[in-house]
């Protein structure tokens, strides 16, 4: 079977997209459980822990749209 | 973004995507002035942030009525919430970050609303330019404050190594501090816009490959499951919208603030 490099392409965007969402998703899971702790402990504390908590699921998710822009690019630009 | 395919439906929805030049202008070199659909979006929203608070500025009363207290509500939100840590010294960016959160939440939630048949809905945040747009300026205000405080040569500085070092390690790690806080601040304003071009675009990709599912398999099994999905995407778009504009500013205010605060 000879390669062909758009086959490729788009099995690369999509093994590469559902890979990027299994680090991202294990860091919400432990970011989410730990804020609902913390709220859970000091529910005083909570606008504070929950800026806290929007701060890092941002970075985290980032990490997924990073995959998912390159998954777009493989598939319609490269 | 154009696929060329055969006839596909679901390609045929993603063309939604696109800008849609409206006014066209001949180019100027590589530049395109052209006005398009994501532009006049774009001055809409813009007008409408401007005229909301301008009318509400002119008319302050002791009892609030309805808009004075969306417009106290989201002051409030501003000074309190979004720019809780950043201080006295950044007190003046109460108003960038306000309009910046007013501005990309609307920009996000007016590709929601349905539009008249000639103008095509498009949300200006789906387009990277836009957003890239955004976090320049987020990144040339940081730089501008980490100049300003501190002067060029307290700013690089704070960006080597803590004194108090043995002498033979000093000036390595300060070498790879320095290129990691430099491209540090290059990284900045490319997550800040790819944060929230990635989420936008995401969203309305989903949708778009949920209603080209049902333009291509006009089936009731196909239509109910996608119907609802594109429901509830479109609920949770409504709240990505509020969220990201959140995220923005916050990290736009932590990247401001850990420029005024260098070295601490």
């Amino acid at each position: 079977m000879a390669f062909d490099a758009e086959a490729a392409a788009r099995l690369a965007a999509g093994i590469g997209m559902g890979l990027a969402t299994v680090g991202p998703g294990i860091g919400i899971g432990l970011l989410t459980g730990r804020t609902s702790e913390a709220i859970a402990r000091q529910p005083e504390a909570s606008g504070d822990i929950r800026t806290a908590f929007i701060i890092g699921l941002a970075l985290a998710e980032a990490l997924a749209l990073y995959a998912f822009v390159i998954a777009i690019i493989l598939l319609f630009v490269a | 973004m154009v696929a060329a395919e055969g006839g596909s439906k679901i390609v045929e929805a993603l063309h939604e995507l696109n800008v849609q030049p409206i006014i066209t202008i001949p180019k100027v070199g590589p530049f395109d002035f052209s006005i398009t659909n994501a532009v006049v979006y774009m001055w809409v929203s813009a007008v409408i942030i401007f005229a909301f608070f301008f009318i509400v500025a002119r008319r302050l009363r002791k009892e609030p009525d309805g808009l004075q207290i969306v417009a106290e509500i989201l002051l409030n939100f501003a000074t309190g919430h979004l720019t809780g840590q950043i201080g006295e010294k950044g007190k003046k960016y109460y108003y960038l970050i306000l309009t910046l959160f007013c501005y990309i939440m609307l920009t996000n939630l007016i590709g929601l609303i349905p539009k008249p048949i000639p103008l095509k809905p498009y949300t200006p945040t789906t387009n990277i330019n836009v957003t890239f747009g955004l976090a320049i300026v987020v990144f040339f205000v940081t730089q501008y404050q980490g100049f300003r405080r501190h002067g060029a040569r307290g700013y690089m500085k704070s960006w080597l190594a803590p004194p108090g070092l043995p002498k033979a390690l000093a000036p390595i790690l300060s070498a790879i501090l320095f290129l990691v806080h430099f491209m540090g601040e290059f990284f900045k304003p490319l997550s800040l816009s790819v944060r929230l071009f990635g989420n936008t675009i995401a969203g309305h990709l989903i949708i778009l490959v949920m209603l080209g599912l049902i333009l291509q398999y006009a089936s009731a099994i196909v239509i109910i499951p996608a119907g609802l999905f594109v429901v509830v995407m479109l609920l949770f778009e409504v709240f990505v919208a509020f969220i990201q504009a959140y995220i923005f500013s916050v990290l736009s205010v932590v990247y401001i603030e850990s420029a005024i605060y260098a070295g601490h």
